[in-house]
């Protein structure tokens, strides 16, 4: 039986804090209606920075704790900040957003947070039955929030689509952890891979694939993909903007604990699956991406392909690859975030916009704006030397060095391809013919997010590796001592 | 021959009989609840009740019993035969299946298995297939109208009653429900139960659809709820169910906060009583109480049914849930 | 004997009714099948020991979320053999997923060979002199307070996104204000006039 001291509650502090205020801003909201939405989405933010200090006032030693059910590490400490950042700048980008389209819910920003609490749970899981549970707190908020506009059809239905295919992929989830269970006799992590290193079962093999799978689906990588296009679109695009920016992290964030922690001994497998669903979700984000009208769709082939990007980080199997996916991860964020709050301004007459031809003339009406979203989208596409190159150029590398041959030069023609559609954006916003103005107001909150992204991906060549060193040091924590 | 007798005949026989004293017991006892009922609400709108059919009317319950007997059964040409007659024969055998685990006195009870309490939430929260089941065979609106009503009212009440039996369980540290009566209780924490008996006794007037609750029947609305297309047999199960469950919900307070078989209020010298008189004398407290309740309150509005069993009593059996557990621990009165 | 006789009572009535859940032409038929089917399942846990399982299996599925499923069902107009009528032609695809998953198994069985350590790493059963009420609760609140607490927030959400997605306020409704009503004094609503006698108000 475990212990309950206090101290054994240290290493979960910022993720209880964060309940306990969910649940206190929930009874806010109760009391005083949906007026009070303003107040607890900018009370949550708060709540993110004081768990952001708590994450970093941690010892940054390795702790586990509940019967090694919760485990905190430099690796998961670096990801939880990235989390807790995502959150606040999605809560902050969403509170205009919500108010002009009169989604009053207060308990929009409870939801996110809650999947917040769920996203760091998954980081320092550290048993598969602590995995499932933090995963799907995550995703059931997600569910909830992408149908959060019930009474419009494509809400609801995006709603309806993730939900049912969410759960198809927790039961597969669900069947590949038994049969981890079965043929390992635990669910632990260190334990499981104990077990395996000992002796390598086709069972556990074979279970390995089901979670990889359930993960898979979770992180939007092809042939698991579906969801996303549908789901992006129709969720109202805050709520997009949320699901671009930090989900997929997080679940990154677990699968990479997941294959160098207990299915280490599996590596010989696990890259071969790794390397099948990085090259094609690269292809299909590229390739697909190309016929998109709608910036909301793209944005989720876009995603479609940078997770393949990401996943190469993880087939490389490397101190440098895992840095690289954790650094790709942190550039994709802060660009998709300032594309998001472009986005969500695109509005005409009180009307959101969510074709690509309706940027046409917003170099003309709005430059400032315009410049912001060309930056983005040439950091996207990787042209040097903004930050999204560098972020692709870690990666390439990485699996240059692990002898990824093709899976690099793959990688390297998608987003030559893929360059295309972002490049076709800046053409239409600064060549075509201007059509009506848009409505101009932007609030502060948001032109800090597009001035902290741009100025991140920008400033960032001045010096390159004191974040690509972060980095480094938080996936030594993950790589085994033999490797780094 | 004799040792497969002995093995297994004869533990046999004697359960048969253990059985058929029970259910022979319960039965008898509601015929006559349902002449104490009429009795009871006479004395107390002033008039005599039944009193033609033998001394004192004491031959009205078998009177009755017989015409329904003597009556057609009627089963409607939409009905759904099946589950039109398995309905009330499923409600009266839940009524009397729950009896195996209450005892009546110390070792005098079927089956004293280990999860008592649970066992006898388990099969009360079946009841309300009957019901169901009866509403949407019979194929009649009314009928369909008071099974709806009688479900949700039973199944939003049910929430309540497991808050209660967790608060007693937390006083008592069993599921057994010998040890539950059996189990030494302070004052205090008796006095701590006493809301939860309120709520408690509320509770099971919803559960048993009895006035003022009875919506799932309400004559004035919809007729005769359920049942009205029953006749006959059929109806007298509906019937024996009812009571039946009444004096089993009785039975249920008794074990849970009136202390089962023990002399009240731990008075030593009563204890030369047997036993089971003192079971018996508390459960006809409670079965007046469900008399008394129906003589007393006029029906609610079904909203304000809602609104008590889920606005009222679900977050305030909630609060003492943890207020009771939090003293036990502070007073450091948990049991083992 | 007598457990061997109700095992296959259990068991086989189980099964029927799990048969004629998905072959019943009426759903509500459908329904209360499966309710049998999980009583039953119950019976099999009694059998097992897992008397605490059983009750709760009880309580929770039958007592509680089967009404629900009844409820509905009962409520909603559909004909299931309607549903059904394209059924037939999916077969040869349901064939081949379930031949796939059949061979999967087969492989797997084939195969079966349990790490050495895993038997190690088995949690040693409970007690048996403790009830299982007991020992749940001593695993439960103990090393599984993690999962345990996670899956109450879990359920936290899960009503929330039932609040947020299904309450809505109706205008035009009128509703019982029981704090408004005895908030009424009669000296606010009620006016007292003297009414001669003859001439009216």
């Amino acid at each position: 039986m475990s212990d309950f001291s206090l101290s054994s509650l240290m290493p979960l502090a910022p993720e209880l804090f964060l309940a306990v205020a969910g649940m206190v801003l929930l009874v806010v909201g109760a009391f005083m209606g949906n007026r009070s939405l303003r107040l607890i989405s900018w009370a949550s933010v708060v709540c993110y920075g004081i768990a952001a200090v708590m994450v970093v006032s941690g010892d940054g030693g390795r702790a586990e704790t509940l019967g090694g059910m919760f485990v905190m590490d430099g690796y998961a400490e670096l990801i939880k900040i990235f989390i807790l950042v995502g959150l606040a700048v999605s809560a902050i980008l969403s509170i205009q957003y919500l108010y002009q389209e009169q989604i009053l819910k207060f308990e929009y920003p409870i939801l996110i947070l809650f999947s917040g609490i769920g996203m760091m749970l998954m980081v320092s899981a550290h048993d598969l039955l602590s995995l499932y549970v933090a995963l799907e707190l995550q995703s059931l908020s997600l569910y909830v929030l992408a149908a959060i506009r019930r009474t419009h059809l494509r809400s609801a239905e995006s709603g309806m689509k993730y939900f049912i295919l969410g759960a198809i992929s927790s039961g597969v989830l669900l069947f590949g952890i038994s049969l981890i269970y079965g043929y390992t006799g635990t669910t632990n992590f260190a334990l499981i891979g104990q077990a395996l290193g000992a002796e390598i079962s086709l069972g556990a093999l074979i279970g390995m694939v089901f979670i990889l799978a359930g993960l898979a689906f979770k992180v939007s990588a092809v042939p698991f993909h579906m969801w996303t296009p549908d789901v992006y679109e129709g969720a109202p695009t805050s709520v997009t903007a949320f699901f671009a920016l930090v989900p997929k992290l997080a679940a990154l964030g677990l699968i990479a604990r997941l294959v160098f922690e207990p299915f280490y001994p599996l590596q010989d497998d696990w890259v071969q699956i790794i390397w099948i669903l990085s090259a094609a979700s690269m292809l299909v984000g590229a390739f697909a991406g190309l016929r998109q009208e709608n910036i909301k769709r793209l944005l989720a082939y876009s995603s479609i392909g940078n997770m393949g990007y990401a996943l190469m980080g993880i087939a490389a199997g490397t101190t440098a690859g895992l840095s690289g996916l954790i650094f790709y991860m942190a550039v994709y964020m802060i660009m998709t975030a300032g594309t998001f709050a472009v986005i969500l301004s695109m509005r005409r007459q009180d009307v959101n916009l969510e074709k690509i031809s309706d940027l046409a003339g917003l170099s003309h009406h709005m430059p400032k704006l315009a410049y912001i979203l060309a930056i983005l989208m040439f950091s996207m596409s990787g042209i040097p030397p903004l930050a999204g190159f560098f972020g692709k150029f870690v990666i390439f590398q990485s699996a240059m060095e692990s002898h990824l041959y093709v899976l690099a030069v793959i990688g390297v023609l998608t987003s030559v391809v893929s360059a295309y559609y972002y490049l076709r954006v800046i053409k239409v916003m600064f060549f075509d013919t201007p059509a009506e103005p848009y409505d101009g107001h932007i609030s502060w909150g948001r032109w800090i997010v597009l001035a902290g992204s741009v100025g991140f991906i920008l400033l960032f060549i001045i010096s390159p590796s004191s974040l690509l060193d972060i980095c480094r040091t938080a996936a030594v924590y993950l790589i085994p001592s033999s490797l780094s | 021959m004799l040792e497969l007798w002995n093995v297994y005949g004869l533990p046999l026989a004697f359960m048969l009989l253990h059985i058929g004293a029970i259910v022979g017991a319960v039965l008898l006892a509601v015929a006559y609840y349902t002449y104490a009922e009429r009795k009871v609400l006479g004395a107390m709108q002033r008039r005599q009740g039944p009193m033609t059919v033998g001394p004192f009317g004491l031959l009205q319950p078998i009177a009755d019993g017989i015409k329904l007997l003597s009556k057609e059964t009627i089963i409607p040409s939409q009905a759904n035969r099946a589950v039109f007659v398995l309905a009330p024969m499923m409600l009266f055998t839940l009524a009397l299946v729950a009896w195996a685990v209450i005892p009546i006195d110390y070792k005098l009870v079927l089956a004293d298995i280990n999860v008592g309490i649970l066992y006898l939430f388990a099969i009360s929260s079946m009841g309300v297939y009957g019901i169901i089941m009866a509403g949407w065979a019979s194929n009649s609106k009314y009928a369909f109208l008071g099974a709806m009503r009688s479900s949700s009212q039973m199944v939003s009440y049910e929430v309540s009653m497991g808050l209660v039996i967790v608060t007693v369980l937390l006083c008592t540290g069993s599921l057994n429900l010998t040890e539950i009566i059996m189990a030494d209780r302070p004052a205090w924490v008796q006095v701590m139960l006493f809301p939860m008996l309120i709520v408690f006794l509320v509770s099971i007037l919803a559960e048993c659809n009895r006035a003022p609750f009875d919506l799932p029947e309400g004559e004035s609305e919809i007729t005769g709820g359920f049942m009205v297309e029953y006749s006959s047999m059929t109806f007298a199960l509906f019937f024996l169910g009812e009571y039946a469950n009444m004096i089993l919900m009785s039975a249920m307070t008794v074990v849970l906060f009136l202390g089962g078989w023990l002399p009240p209020f731990g008075i030593e010298a009563l204890a030369v009583v047997p036993g089971f008189v003192w079971f018996v004398l508390k459960t006809f407290l409670i079965m007046f109480f469900f008399l008394w309740a129906r003589a007393t309150f006029p029906r609610y509005r079904y909203d304000q049914l809602m609104r008590l069993g889920w606005k009222i009593f679900l977050p305030f059996t909630l609060i003492w849930v943890l207020v009771v557990a939090g003293s036990l621990i502070a007073f450091d009165a948990l049991p083992e | 004997m007598i457990s061997a006789i109700a095992f296959y009572l259990f068991a086989l009535m189980t099964v029927f009714a799990a048969i004629m859940v998905i072959t019943a032409k009426n759903p509500v038929h459908s329904v209360l099948f499966l309710i049998l089917a999980f009583f039953n399942a119950a019976g099999l846990f009694v059998l097992l020991g897992a008397e605490f399982v059983a009750m709760i299996l009880v309580i929770v599925y039958v007592g509680a979320v089967a009404v629900l499923f009844l409820f509905v069902v009962m409520m909603l107009d559909i004909s299931f053999s309607e549903l059904r009528q394209g059924a037939l032609q999916y077969v040869p695809i349901g064939l081949v997923v379930g031949g796939i998953l059949l061979a999967e198994l087969i492989f797997i069985f084939v195969g079966w060979h349990i790490a050495p350590s895993a038997m190690d790493n088995r949690i040693t059963p409970m007690d048996q002199t403790v009830q299982n009420t007991e020992a749940l609760g001593r695993v439960l609140y103990t090393d599984y307070i993690f999962a345990f607490q996670v899956s109450g927030l879990i359920l936290l959400v899960a009503m929330i996104g039932a609040i947020v997605l299904t309450h809505r306020r109706r205008p035009g409704v009128r509703r019982q204000k029981i704090a408004d009503q005895n908030a009424r004094r009669p000296q606010d609503v009620l006016d007292i006039q003297k009414v001669t006698p003859g001439k009216g108000i």
